[in-house]
Order: C-alpha cells, then sequence, then structure tokens
C-alpha cells in the first residue's frame, strides 16, 4: 500500500546531531507556523560571551537576531507580533542555557517591499 | 447575566446597535493564550452575574483584528467601557480590583450577592496572592507615564540591550521611571506572565507594553518623533 507523502503532518526532526541545533529548530518552527517568505536569523551570541551572565555558559546559540517577513503579521501591531513568535520557542527560552534573547525585525510582504524601495 | 461572545465584526455591531442606548455596555479584550487574559476572563465573567445591567461582551483581539482596530487595542487584556453608545473608560492590564470598581461605577447598581459555590479556602488563598502580585505589577508598569523595567540601573546597566534602551531614552531626552528586575525575581518572573513577555529590558508608556530595544527601534525608526509626541 502506498502513502501519500504530501498528506502526512510533517513530523518533528531531530536537531540533536546538527551543530546549531537551535538555529535549525528556530528555521523549521517560524518555517512551518508563519510561511515566511523571506527569514534571516543571525546569531549574535558571540557578541554577548563577555558578559558576566553568560560567562558560564557552554552554548554558542544563546542571542539571535531574526528579520521575518510574513503575510501572517498582517493586522497587528509589533508587541503582538513578536508574541506571536516568542510564544514558538517558549520552552527554549525558559531552559536552562537555553535561548537567552532574542531581537525580532517583523514585517508583512507589503511593508518589505516599502523598505526595499526607501533603499 | 451572562458573558457574550462576539463571533465577528457584524455580530457586534448588530449587538451594539439592538441595545437600548441607555444600557452600559463593557467589553473585554482577550487572547487564548495570554495567562493575564485567563484570569481575567474570570473577574470579567464573575462580573457579569454581579450587575445585570450592564452587557458583558467578550473579543479574541486576534480574531477580530477590526474590532480591536476599532478599539485601538494594542495590548491584552483590555477592556472598554461604554455609555450611552461613548467610550467613558478604558482599561489596560489585569487589574481585578480597578476593574471590579470600574464596572460598578458603570453599572451605578450594587453588585448581585454573590452566587454560592463552594471555594476550597486553599485555591482561595492562592487566588489572593496572586491577585495581589497582578495588582502590584498593575500598579508598577504605570508608576510613571514611561517606564523601563530592566536589568540594572540607568548609571549602571548589567545588559547591552538595557544600556541601548537607556542611551536612546536619553537621546530623546524622555523622563522616565526604571526598576531593576535583577534586584527582585517576584517581579521579573511576575512581569513575564503578566505581559506575557519572555524578555528585559521592557518598556512600558502610560501602563502599557511597547516592547523592547528591538520595538523600540523601529518605532523610532518609523516615527523619530514618537517620545516627543506623548
Amino acid at each position: 500500500m502506498s502513502t501519500d507523502a504530501s498528506a502526512e503532518p510533517e513530523k518533528f526532526p531531530n536537531f540533536g546531531d546538527s551543530e546549531t541545533p537551535y538555529e535549525d529548530k528556530i528555521r523549521w518552527v517560524l518555517t512551518q507556523n508563519l510561511k515566511p517568505t523571506y527569514l534571516k536569523i543571525h546569531n549574535d551570541s558571540h557578541k554577548h560571551a563577555h558578559h558576566a551572565p553568560m560567562r558560564d555558559s557552554v552554548s554558542q546559540e544563546t542571542h539571535f537576531r531574526l528579520e521575518i517577513v510574513s503575510e501572517a503579521f498582517e493586522g497587528k501591531r509589533l508587541p503582538m507580533r513578536h508574541r506571536l513568535v516568542y510564544q514558538m520557542f517558549s520552552k527554549e527560552m525558559n531552559a536552562e542555557g537555553g535561548i537567552h534573547a532574542m531581537q525580532l525585525l517583523t514585517l508583512t510582504p507589503k511593508e518589505w517591499e516599502e523598505r526595499q524601495g526607501k533603499k | 447575566m451572562t458573558v457574550v461572545d462576539i463571533t465577528s465584526e457584524s455580530h457586534f455591531n448588530e449587538l451594539t446597535t439592538s441595545l437600548p442606548s441607555t444600557m452600559p455596555i463593557t467589553l473585554s479584550f482577550h487572547t487564548p493564550w495570554a495567562a493575564p487574559c485567563t484570569q481575567m476572563n474570570a473577574v470579567f465573567s464573575y462580573l457579569s452575574t454581579q450587575y445585570n445591567n450592564v452587557t458583558f461582551l467578550s473579543v479574541d483581539a486576534e480574531a477580530h483584528p477590526e474590532i480591536s482596530e476599532t478599539f485601538d487595542v494594542s495590548a491584552v487584556p483590555f477592556f472598554v467601557l461604554i455609555k450611552n453608545g461613548k467610550v467613558v473608560r478604558e482599561l489596560s492590564g489585569a487589574d481585578p480590583k480597578e476593574l471590579s470598581a470600574a464596572i460598578q461605577e458603570l453599572s451605578g447598581q450594587q453588585p448581585a450577592a454573590a452566587p454560592t459555590t463552594r471555594v476550597e479556602n486553599d485555591a482561595k488563598e492562592e487566588t489572593t496572592a496572586e491577585e495581589d502580585l497582578n495588582a502590584r505589577l498593575a500598579k508598577l508598569v504605570s508608576a510613571a507615564p514611561v517606564m523601563l523595567f530592566m536589568k540594572g540601573t540607568p548609571a549602571a546597566p548589567q545588559c547591552g540591550f538595557s544600556r541601548q534602551l537607556v542611551g536612546i531614552l536619553r537621546e530623546n531626552q524622555v523622563r522616565f521611571g526604571f526598576f531593576d528586575i535583577l534586584k527582585d525575581d517576584t517581579v521579573r518572573q511576575g512581569l513575564k506572565q503578566f505581559s506575557d513577555w519572555p524578555t528585559f529590558p521592557q518598556l512600558y508608556v502610560n501602563g502599557e507594553l511597547q516592547g523592547g530595544l528591538d520595538i523600540v527601534k523601529e518605532i523610532l525608526a518609523e516615527d523619530p518623533n514618537y517620545f516627543k509626541n506623548l
């Protein structure tokens, strides 16, 4: 019996073998939930490695800066857009040695185009 | 009376136009995922049993952005009190005592006798402690027109983002109150729940969360006079 692979919900991948498990997970979760037209993930952890709270940290993935362009942000003010994203990573952000900070740029495709036009 | 859940903008318009204009209305804006909303939904529901001369309407703010836009809702929970077709008061945040007092004023009546329900003593005490914390946080975020919850103090910030945000406020000559969340873990954890926001610094304007450093930078990029116009 053949199975229609496209009908099966995409199973949560295992990121344990990756060198950048958090970055991979962030990309996967955002792509699944927001279907972004543009997504850029910057790992700024090295910029904060010397801060007191980070000195005991072994993770290389503590501070992220994300640029997300998605229709899902339409009609939402900035705090609501950010909450939408934060909510997807609440486990990681609450975990010991997890994600410490996430700077976000959240735009709708229209807003993104307007910005490109201004440049 | 029970709380009526609004299912669409037309449902909302139908209801508000069909009611006698003398009947006061109170609207609650909430989202399913914000913890303070769960608490306030229970408070709102309880208040609806206490005042039968007020119409209680509930709106899922994210499901109905048009209605949220009409009332300029940017944070939940949010309550709008309407009398004679005019908005007489708006409340932002989770303060059960404040909401209760405001609705009593709107109604002009004494609250009905509380429905008899058996309450576990332990559960009741826990609720009071949580209510107290929320009441304290609601006061704290409104302690100054511009309130910054940061790591460290403006003179000695303990985090790069907090330092940058202080810098931005100073550049824009904003008078602000601040709270060092490193000194009070109850507030630090409590505020994360209260505002459903996992990180610090957090900037509040008139008791409403604006966001962190990234949002403030965005706001200023769009409107450099944002702070001047407050």
